[in-house]
């Protein structure tokens, strides 16, 4: 059961991002112990400062922002049999994303004014725009539980689809109360799943950090109740009682800026 | 109000949904599939009919619902033959003899009208894959040829190379007791028979209606055609059977997932009449010619 | 169905009742929930106080006690030839305070998953439930009149009406009768049957939300279809969360999961629960979605409770708990729809 002919390297790489999904994968404790034992760890820059440039399976984390982002990834993908790109940032660009709204000259002026013009920057894209990329995994940062699911299927060769099913789903099957009944507005029905509702059984609502299901349906009206324990931030949003799912997603722009799961693209209304 | 049957529930023989362990005795690598040999890890025959399925587990891959190609006149073991597709079909054309895998089933109601093609003449089109369980239908028909008419078939198929049991339809071409038509939609340089798609031979078939019963195998679009085309010939409805494809994960009616209008293909199917099926709006939706117009109709309104 | 013997027991004595059940057995019941007041979920109870006698609905049936979204079925080994272990879970539990309208919705789980070819992990698991039902009122969204199971008892082995001070017991079957022999209790009576009379009348007025034609029409409008323009309305709002299906304590359809073991030897397999509103519930393997229109979803949801199951099994697959209609986060409500399609077929003729 084992279809690697030797244990396969690993080593984790960053782009543009906060590293966070590194950081939470160690949060898997003795279950990290037990995943790694089929594996040799040879780059992750979190854990140990030893560095292979010879590796397997790449687990790439972050938005391709800059130029010598592109060659940097081209490498990796052309040394590692298998690229994986690791959370939102990786996979559909996350916050880095917002700045495609704007022109990068003039990005580079309004943020670092003459010195600009020294700054590398291109338009936020996710891993999957420039390389091939073999398994996504989605989420702000990753869930554990689909991290590990993940690694698994890697290691058996299985292929990993991410889920094309909403949080609601998995809100249900953990019956944890529909946030909506709070009063707050939440991206669940219109959020890929995976996650396992852990935003909603904190008591959150889902910000839609791992991107719009397939057949998201933005026109329907999400129901906005106003509740006494609105979060001030969805006050605006709930006074408007029957805002549509694309209205939501526009004031929840942090996640949702370079399309849909899987296809890449780099264009943007910042919307959807 | 139909009570629920109490005492069935008390039966041990009622589905737990573990499989139980079979081993692969032989697999067979074509250029669009593989057709993988197996056998119960008690020896003992499956005993399907020509057109149930059965549930194969790769363990640690899943479950997926799978024709029988084999036919149970012939061995005590069976075969599958898959496509690699999905997760667990890949894992599947993956396997190689001395594997183990678990099996449930036979399910569904394969070819019922297997009684009622006694006698007459009986006319296979498949497209494909669908093939398959055909495959199973034709050996059990040359097994038991004197109890049939006269037997047809016609099978296409995309490219030449994508044509299955090679070797065995070679031998079809030249069994008199069997008409065998071949087809590609895509010609390559080396091939010499026919091109076009499985309704042109159809056209030119000489048919007895009123004595032939038909059973189809192949891709959803492929039905329309074929049935358009059998009932110009003056086949009437009833004698023209389905064999359907559909995602399910219990294989006895449970799941939901292959449900199409109060029927589940793989409870009640997978193969249907064409009678019954004309009468199913979510059948129509998807091929049934008439029924087609009519859902088009609908939407439209 | 009539009960095989009333009771009367009185609140105190009921929460010893209580007690003396958990001490030797799992209590499973309406409890508030701990993050919002007001709210109610099955689960654990602690103890006697933890039940919640006066709860309107819960998001989720009692069907997640029965058939858990996410059920082992059993475990693998990668070995030649690969161990298996069927998992089983033998060990009994009391089911309590079960609404009317889940009763029906056991019932109607009882029928689907017996239907042959029958299934034995449903089955197995109401065999370790003793169920005791418990009478209500209404919320906004119930509309149990229109479906029949207002008064249902079945499969209950204990049914309570609260009157006052206590409540007024039914025993309807020897579990039931055993399972009360814990209880002090006295026999019911003039007085207390009246009581619980006028609780049920009570409630029977209060519902609001009814549909406009019976079952048997229902049906029919259904089948002779036309409704196209009323799914597509439906469907523009519908975001196809499945919210509906999971809430609902008819609906079992279902998908099954093989997850690893971290030592990569083995793994278990699982069934979870899936929803035919969900974009690739009826995917096939080349792709090919026969039902991928929204509006066909919908409409699907619709047939299979008013039309295939009520035909197969002479009964509706909705109990008329109204949980669809609160889960919806687009206010998708099942008796406004169904009214929208019986008044378009009469427009029709």
């Amino acid at each position: 059961m084992m279809p690697f002919a030797r244990k396969p390297r690993v080593a984790f790489f960053d782009f543009a991002c906060c590293e966070g999904c590194q950081l939470s994968i160690l949060e898997l404790d003795e279950k990290l112990f037990d995943l790694l034992a089929h594996v040799e760890v040879v780059a992750w820059r979190e854990v140990m400062s030893e560095i292979s440039e010879e590796y397997d399976i790449a687990f790439c984390e972050g938005s391709i922002t800059r130029q010598q982002d592109i060659e940097r990834i081209k490498t990796i993908r052309d040394k590692a049999e298998i690229v994986v790109s690791l959370g939102t940032c990786a996979s559909i660009s996350c916050h880095n994303a917002l700045k495609n709204k704007w022109a990068m000259n003039e990005l580079l002026a309004l943020v670092y004014s003459e010195y600009g013009e020294h700054i590398d920057t291109i338009p936020a894209r996710p891993i999957a725009d420039v390389v091939n990329v073999d398994y996504q995994i989605l989420g702000c940062p990753v869930s554990l539980p689909e991290f590990e699911t993940v690694f698994k299927r890697i290691l058996t060769r299985q292929a990993y689809t991410p889920s094309n099913q909403p949080v609601c789903v998995e809100c249900k099957r953990n019956d944890i109360l529909c946030v909506h009944e709070k009063g707050m507005v939440c991206l669940g029905p219109v959020t890929r799943c995976g996650c396992n509702a852990i935003c909603t059984a904190f008591g959150d609502a889902c910000r839609g950090c791992r991107g719009l299901i397939d057949d998201a349906n933005l026109e329907a009206p999400v129901r906005a109740l106003f509740g006494e324990k609105l979060h001030p931030i969805m006050a605006e949003v709930a006074r408007n009682n029957r805002l549509t799912g694309k209205e939501i997603i526009a004031r929840f722009s942090l996640y949702n800026n370079t399309g849909r799961v899987g296809k890449g693209e780099e264009s943007s209304d910042g919307t959807a | 109000m139909a009570a629920p049957d109490r005492q069935q529930a008390a039966d041990i023989s009622i589905i737990s949904y573990m499989p139980e362990r079979a081993k692969v005795i032989s697999t067979h690598r074509e250029s669009s599939a593989t057709t993988i040999e197996l056998v119960l890890e008690d020896g003992r025959p499956l005993h399907h009919s020509p057109g149930q399925f059965v549930q194969v587990s790769v363990f640690g891959y899943g479950e997926a619902p799978l024709s029988l190609c084999s036919s149970p006149t012939r061995s005590e073991s069976f075969s599958i033959c898959v496509q690699p597709k999905g997760n667990v079909s890949r894992a599947i054309t993956a396997l190689s003899s001395g594997d183990w895998v678990g099996i449930r089933g036979p399910y569904g109601q394969g070819f019922f009208p297997i009684d009622q093609m006694r006698r007459k003449n009986v006319l296979l089109v498949a497209g494909g894959i669908g093939i398959a369980p055909l495959r199973s239908l034709i050996h059990f028909i040359c097994d038991k040829q004197k109890d049939y008419g006269r037997l047809q078939v016609v099978y296409g198929a995309k490219t030449p190379s994508t044509l299955l049991f090679q070797k065995e339809t070679a031998q079809w071409v030249e069994n008199p007791h069997l008409d065998f038509y071949l087809t590609v939609d895509q010609p390559d340089k080396t091939w010499q028979g026919r091109t076009g798609v499985v309704t042109e031979p159809l056209r030119e078939m000489d048919l007895a209606p009123d004595n032939t019963i038909a059973a189809i195998c192949g891709p959803p679009v492929m039905f329309r055609f074929v049935a358009m085309e059998l009932l110009q010939k003056g086949l009437s409805g009833e004698n023209i059977y389905f064999s359907l494809e559909r995602r399910f994960k219990c294989g006895i009616g449970k799941c939901g997932h292959c449900q199409l209008n109060d029927l589940y293909v793989c409870r009640d199917g997978p193969v249907f009449r064409y009678s019954d099926l004309q009468t199913r709006k979510e059948a129509g939706e998807a091929w049934v010619p008439e029924k087609a117009q009519d859902a088009a109709k609908e939407e439209k309104r | 169905m009539t009960p095989r013997g009333i009771q009367i027991i009185s609140g105190p004595d009921f929460n010893m009742f209580l007690e003396a059940i958990m001490a030797v057995q799992t209590v499973i019941g309406p409890r508030e929930r701990g993050d919002q007041p007001g709210y109610y979920l099955f689960s654990r109870l602690q103890r006697a106080e933890d039940f919640a006698p006066g709860y309107k609905t819960t998001t989720l049936p009692p069907k997640k006690i029965l058939a858990s979204p996410k059920e082992k079925l059993f475990s693998f080994t990668f070995d030649k030839p690969p161990r298996l272990r069927l998992h089983v879970d033998a060990s009994p539990f009391v089911l309590l305070g079960v609404h009317p309208c889940d009763l029906a919705g056991i019932d109607a789980l009882d029928h689907a998953y017996a239907h042959p070819p029958a299934e034995m992990r449903w089955s197995a698991n109401r065999k370790r439930a003793t169920i005791i039902g418990l009478d209500c009122q209404p919320d906004a969204y119930c509309f149990c009149s229109s479906v029949g199971t207002d008064a249902a008892r079945i499969p209950c082995d204990l049914f309570l009406t609260p009157i006052d001070h206590g409540y007024l017991a039914e025993i309807h079957s020897d579990r039931g009768r055993q399972l009360l022999q814990k209880a002090n209790t006295s026999n019911a009576g003039e007085e207390e049957l009246a009581a619980a009379k006028r609780w049920r009348q009570q409630k029977v007025e209060r519902i609001r939300a009814k549909f406009d034609a019976p079952l048997e029409r229902i049906a029919d409008i259904l089948e002779t279809g036309g409704l196209t323009p009323t799914w597509k309305e439906t469907a523009k709002r519908c975001y196809s969360c499945g919210s509906c299906n999971t809430a609902c304590p008819t609906c079992f359809c279902f998908d099954m999961i093989d997850e690893l073991d971290p030592d990569l030897r083995g793994g278990t397999r699982y069934r979870t629960w899936d929803s035919c509103q969900l974009l690739d519930f009826a995917m096939v393997a080349g792709g090919h979605n026969f039902r991928g229109e929204r509006w066909q979803r919908v409409r699907h949801r619709w047939q299979r409770k008013f039309l295939y199951l009520f035909r197969q099994f002479g009964r509706p697959y909705c109990t008329g708990c109204g949980r669809c209609s609160r889960a919806c986060t687009v206010d998708i409500n099942i008796v406004d729809v169904t009214n929208q399609l019986i008044a378009a077929a009469k427009m029709e003729g």
